[in-house]
């Protein structure tokens, strides 16, 4: 897993960063405090369980100055957050799997309330089969709720981003909830070099503080807070698709604050993360692989033996899902004449990876036919290796002479 | 301070008490006249048809008859006090108003040749103290109404509750009481129902009020709570929630909020039901009552629907076993021990969960006359079908208004149209229930006691 450091910062060099040793869980954690929440609201559950474990042990030992709710479910963890959040509060949780599950009635609401809650997703694989182990299926399932969803590739991006991620959600344009995305198993407990931002650079970087400036719970602006609407008469069904409608733009703002946001850390902190597509090694090659999260790691290093033994192939990595890259998506794909996009959970009406799945869309705009297809790997906690990704690129090789199939390839099957 | 000025107090008599002694007759007389002549005191005790004994004193009214007929602007209501002032200077002896008082308040004192009334001792009455058997206590009347007036109405004028719901009253009375500095939450059901959050833009509170889920109540107020804790506000937490939310779906969230005793004021509307949407049957529906969803009819294999077939979840109890600060129950036909709850329920919310379930009568959804709500409300605690009590885990569980001579539940459930289908043997069930149920609360008044 290599950082990906595309450039130098063009700012001057920030304060001196302290360099640690931990897993994703405790990168995550170590982002939290540094944003500086009002609240956070904690259920237990694998393997998201050390990050808030992580984070209790910070407000107990002083390092944090938060509200912790030790609540007794998820559901209850998020409706404590909107109450803080209605309340001015600066929020933050993590789950997983059957807690997000759980979660999803206030969950649905968090967007709807344009409420700028920030959740780590350490993603976990949905059951049944009965499974605690890492997969994107939990977070795929709910991408359509309009949270924006980011997916890190490396514990010094899960810490980073897991900072951004409060800015991002409070961008007067967006206000919107955050998932930070981190693969279970593979950043939830993978150990690494990372460094620590400076407290007093992550406050210059994060602002003030403004999170219910829109909507709130106080007695000093008395409001009804998301009264009805609605109905077949009167300005019901108007106010309710202005609503919808302001959602689905604040969506779209999204990427161009990600953008920003992603470009002032570049400046401020010296290390540059692709905001929404990143491209690796595309210029020259004649088709790509795709990836989500961790797995990109394993699959630059297939690219660079493929690359050295002559093959024309490129990376193509998602960093935001939600809402899909479409146009920097498009850009990347015009370079080139045959696609396979690798998932971590499927899509069951379809039959193929969930990103796939929205990468079909993407494909449809581009205005030419390139044949791609569907690989899932990596379910339960399945590792994706160099020699898996070497399997997708010379299936990808193929479509560039060969029909593509319309059958998914299932990574892990047969390991 | 409204025309008729602060609470007043008066002269409260139980008859069943009484056993006729004459010591406060003495006492008022010696405080009075000087002198131990009975006929001369100016409360009198006598017998009723009944056996017992009946009160003849003043009591004060708001609304004195005694006053309207007396010609010479002789007696007059003292605003301040709330007591009846005679003014011997310009009584003219004429007796009118021993004849316009209905109370029999107002007399000849043969040893002046003047009428006499009580004075209330100005606060301090000779009469009360003297009583051996405790049937006579000062108390404060007209509280609510020389209180509650002045306090702003935080809902606007017509909130859209059926007609006969009691549910308003218990609304705009809760939030007089709290007052501006709080956050309402109003989970779906009849509370927001009638507009209280609103509609399209509109909303009928003046206080910030919301939806949560109907799952989620508790958990969100603890949120909104915490913050306001953490930045050092003084904003009261309050949720008037159905009975359907608190006791089942919602039930987790107010469990837990309970247990981490979150500072909260939580108020249950108890309609025994879902209905709002229908009159749906919730945990709190009480065994043989029809609803939507217990619907009476000749049922499969000759076994008849008869309504509900489970005895109701008794939440208040449930919460006294999470060691709430305060946990209460309450009837809005028993508003001074209503308000007195609320009372005690906003200064525990301060230290953490107070609970309050308020029993509701449902015209709609129960099948009654508009005009019975009260009345419904009244035989219920009448009958012990519920109990009014309080808890706090100092003192324990006490009743607050103990029924010790209870009518049969059959008064009760004769009142309204859910039950009109229960057979003798649902009927002594019920009866039985009652039974058992009064039983289980007094051991627990007493075990908490101890």
């Amino acid at each position: 897993m290599s950082a990906s450091t595309l450039e130098k910062p063009s700012a001057p060099a920030p304060a001196r960063q302290k360099v640690m040793l931990v897993e994703g869980n405790e990168a995550a954690a170590l982002g939290v405090a540094l944003a500086r929440p009002d609240m956070v609201a904690v259920y237990p559950i694998t393997p998201q369980s050390s990050l808030v474990e992580h984070v209790a042990k910070l407000i107990a030992d002083g390092k944090m100055d938060a509200d912790i709710v030790d609540a007794e479910g998820e559901h209850s963890v998020l409706s404590v957050l909107q109450g803080g959040a209605l309340a001015g509060a600066r929020t933050y949780t993590a789950t997983c799997g059957p807690g997000l599950a759980f979660m999803f009635e206030p969950y649905f609401r968090t967007s709807g309330m344009r409420l700028p809650i920030v959740m780590s997703i350490v993603t976990r694989d949905g059951i049944t089969p009965q499974s605690v182990w890492g997969g994107h299926q939990d977070a795929m399932t709910v991408r359509e709720v309009g949270w924006v969803q980011v997916y890190c590739e490396t514990v010094q991006e899960v810490l980073d981003t897991t900072i951004m991620a409060f800015k991002i959600a409070e961008h007067h344009d967006v206000m919107l909830p955050v998932n930070v995305c981190l693969d279970g198993n593979y950043l939830s407990y993978g150990t690494s070099r990372v460094e620590l931002p400076n407290q007093k650079d992550v406050d210059a970087f994060m602002g003030a503080k403004d999170v219910n400036w829109h909507v709130a719970l106080d007695p000093l602006r008395p409001m009804a807070v998301d009264p009805l609407t609605g109905g077949s008469g009167g300005k019901g069904p108007s106010t309710f698709v202005r609503y919808r409608k302001g959602q689905c733009k604040g969506m779209q703002n999204s990427l161009r604050v990600i953008e920003e946001i992603h470009e002032e850390w570049a400046q401020r902190f010296g290390r540059r993360f692709a905001p929404l597509v990143e491209e690796y090694r595309l210029d020259g090659a004649d088709y790509a692989i795709m990836t989500l999260g961790s797995m990109t790691g394993a699959a630059k290093d297939a690219i660079d033996e493929a690359r050295d033994a002559g093959r024309k192939v490129g990376l193509i990595k998602i960093k935001t899902f939600s809402p899909f890259p479409v146009e920097a998506l498009l850009k990347s794909l015009n370079k080139i004449q045959a696609l396979g996009v690798v998932d971590r959970s499927v899509g069951f009406r379809w039959n193929c990876g969930p990103m796939y799945q929205e990468t079909m869309g993407v494909l449809y705009r581009l205005g030419r036919h390139i044949p791609s297809m569907s690989f899932i790997g990596g379910l339960a906690g399945a590792d994706i290796t160099v020699g898996h990704f070497h399997r997708v690129i010379e299936a990808t090789e193929k479509l560039l002479s060969n029909p593509a199939p319309i059958e998914p390839v299932w990574l892990n099957e047969k390991d | 301070m409204g025309m008729f000025g602060g609470a007043y107090n008066t002269i409260a008599f139980d008859a069943n008490k009484c056993d006729g002694c004459g010591d406060c007759m003495t006492a008022c007389a010696t405080a009075k006249t000087g002198t131990v002549d009975q006929s001369r005191s100016r409360i009198q005790i006598v017998g009723s048809a009944d056996e017992g004994f009946e009160l003849a004193l003043c009591r004060q009214c708001a609304d004195p008859k005694c006053v309207t007929v007396c010609p010479a602007a002789a007696l007059t209501k003292n605003y301040a006090s709330g007591v009846i002032d005679w003014n011997a200077d310009k009584c003219v002896d004429c007796l009118l108003c021993t004849v316009g008082c209905a109370y029999a308040g107002i007399a000849l004192d043969a040893g002046t040749g003047h009428v006499a009334k009580c004075d209330t001792c100005d606060g301090a009455p000779a009469c009360v103290p003297a009583c051996p058997h405790d049937a006579l206590t000062y108390v404060t009347t007209s509280r609510i109404y020389n209180e509650v007036g002045d306090w702003e109405d935080l809902f606007a004028p017509g909130l859209a509750g059926c007609q006969g719901c009691n549910t308003e009253l218990l609304m705009r009375h809760t939030l007089r009481r709290v007052g501006p500095d709080t956050v309402l939450a109003t989970p779906p059901g009849c509370v927001p129902g009638m507009g209280s959050v609103g509609f399209n833009g509109t909303t009928g509170t003046k206080i910030p009020v919301f939806h949560p889920l109907l799952t989620n109540t508790a958990a969100m107020l603890a949120g909104v709570k915490r913050q306001y804790k953490r930045v050092g506000r003084d904003v009261t937490a309050l949720a008037i929630a159905g009975d359907g939310g608190a006791s089942d779906v919602g039930f987790q969230s107010l469990s837990g909020a309970a247990e981490r005793n979150e500072q909260i004021l939580f108020m249950v509307v108890d309609n025994e039901g879902y209905m709002n949407t229908g009159m749906q049957r919730s945990s709190c529906t009480p065994y043989g009552a029809w609803t939507s969803t217990t619907p009476i009819g000749k049922g499969p294999g000759n076994i008849p629907s008869q309504g509900k077939t489970q005895d109701a979840k008794n939440l208040p109890l449930i919460m006294v076993n999470h060691r709430c600060e305060y946990v209460a129950t309450a009837s809005t036909a028993y508003m001074d021990d209503l308000y007195d709850k609320l009372d005690k329920a906003i200064q525990a919310s301060k230290r953490g969960f107070a609970y309050l379930h308020v029993y509701s009568p449902c015209t709609t959804g129960w099948r009654f006359p508009t005009d019975q709500n009260m009345e419904v409300a009244r035989k219920a605690v009448e009958t012990n079908f519920v109990m009014l009590w309080e808890y706090n885990p100092t003192d324990g569980l006490h009743f607050t208004r103990p029924v010790d001579d209870p009518l049969p539940v059959t008064e009760y459930l004769k009142a309204m149209g859910r039950f009109r289908h229960l057979s003798p043997d649902q009927v002594s069930h019920i009866q039985s229930k009652v039974v058992e149920n009064l039983a289980f609360v007094k051991q627990m008044a007493h075990r908490e006691a101890i």
